[in-house]
């Protein structure tokens, strides 16, 4: 998958948790998910959680402090999906 | 430095068949944190309110720590809660639609926890509302000068919980002195700072928001 098909999904996956839709719709690498898409921190489990479920992933406890901006959310998901492979 | 730590939970927010799946709860607890739900606690409260809890005591923690350490990133298993204790008289009430301030706490009423992060040791202590959990979290077992308050709001929108968690906080630090002209702005790592006029005072302050409730905490030493 590019990174580019990550990010679409990704998008997928956000959208129940933010009401900034048209934020959303331009997320970028350096988008931050609590600033920017005004995410509450209690639903980033929900979106780890729904990521793994999207990809046949398990993303560690250890690597969850970095799905808090998009491009590192792309890098974690590319890398597990990679291993998958 | 002086630090202060808060969080606010929905309870109505919360998907409790998710949270007791352990796909979910396992990214926010550690096994020996699982074992903190013993028996006594289980018949105080569900497990579901027991995994909110310490995601509240952890995520205060780590925004108490974040004001020292800005590029501190949120792990909540990093954050160990070693000890967690039920308050003597605890029952589960409602909290309705009304706010509730004050200074320190009541150990009959609130819960208790340590925390462990690296070196850290922080302590906690947090309420269980029906429809809430709130945490603050300080350096020592002394909370005499942590004031905190948790309010309920009508409207629930992300901006509007935003802009009324400020304005709470504003009208309680205006109890406690003449402050005319305060702001609470952001710093360069969102981190809430208040502002007199032009100059950042050294009040540190923590905002939270959830849904409709709202909450703060400050630390502040009267003269």
């Amino acid at each position: 998958m590019t990174r580019h098909e990550i990010l679409d999904e990704l998008k997928k996956v956000i959208a129940p948790y933010t009401t900034n839709k048209e934020m959303l719709a331009g997320i970028d690498d350096q988008t931050d998910l609590i600033r920017d898409l005004k995410i509450n921190s209690a639903n980033l489990v929900d979106i780890i959680i729904d990521a793994e479920a999207k990809y046949d992933i398990e993303i560690d406890y250890d690597v969850a402090d970095k799905m808090m901006i998009v491009g590192s959310c792309i890098d974690v998901i590319s890398e597990k999906v990679n291993e998958k492979q | 430095m002086i630090s202060t730590g808060n969080d606010i939970v929905s309870l109505n927010a919360i998907n409790i068949t998710r949270t007791n799946n352990s796909k979910f709860y396992s990214k926010i607890l550690s096994t020996p944190e699982s074992k903190l739900y013993n028996e006594p606690l289980a018949a105080t409260i569900p497990f579901e309110n027991f995994v909110w809890l310490l995601w509240s005591i952890k995520e205060s923690a780590f925004k108490y720590l974040q004001r020292i350490t800005p590029d501190l990133l949120f792990t909540p298993v990093k954050f160990e809660v070693t000890q967690l204790q039920t308050p003597s008289e605890y029952k589960l009430i409602n909290f309705g639609i009304g706010e509730l301030t004050g200074t320190g706490f009541n150990d009959e009423s609130a819960f208790k926890a340590v925390i462990l992060f690296g070196s850290d040791t922080l302590y906690a202590r947090s309420f269980i509302y029906n429809e809430l959990i709130c945490t603050v979290v300080h350096k020592s077992e002394n909370f005499g000068e942590t004031y905190w308050g948790i309010k309920y709001i009508n409207d629930g929108q992300y901006d509007n919980q935003s802009k009324k968690v400020r304005e709470f906080l504003i009208q309680n630090l205006q109890r406690l002195a003449s402050f005319d002209n305060i702001i609470i702005d952001k710093n360069q790592h969102g981190i809430p700072v208040i502002i007199l006029g032009t100059k950042e005072m050294l009040i540190p302050a923590s905002l939270s928001h959830h849904e409709h409730f709202i909450a703060y905490s400050f630390q502040y030493k009267r003269s």
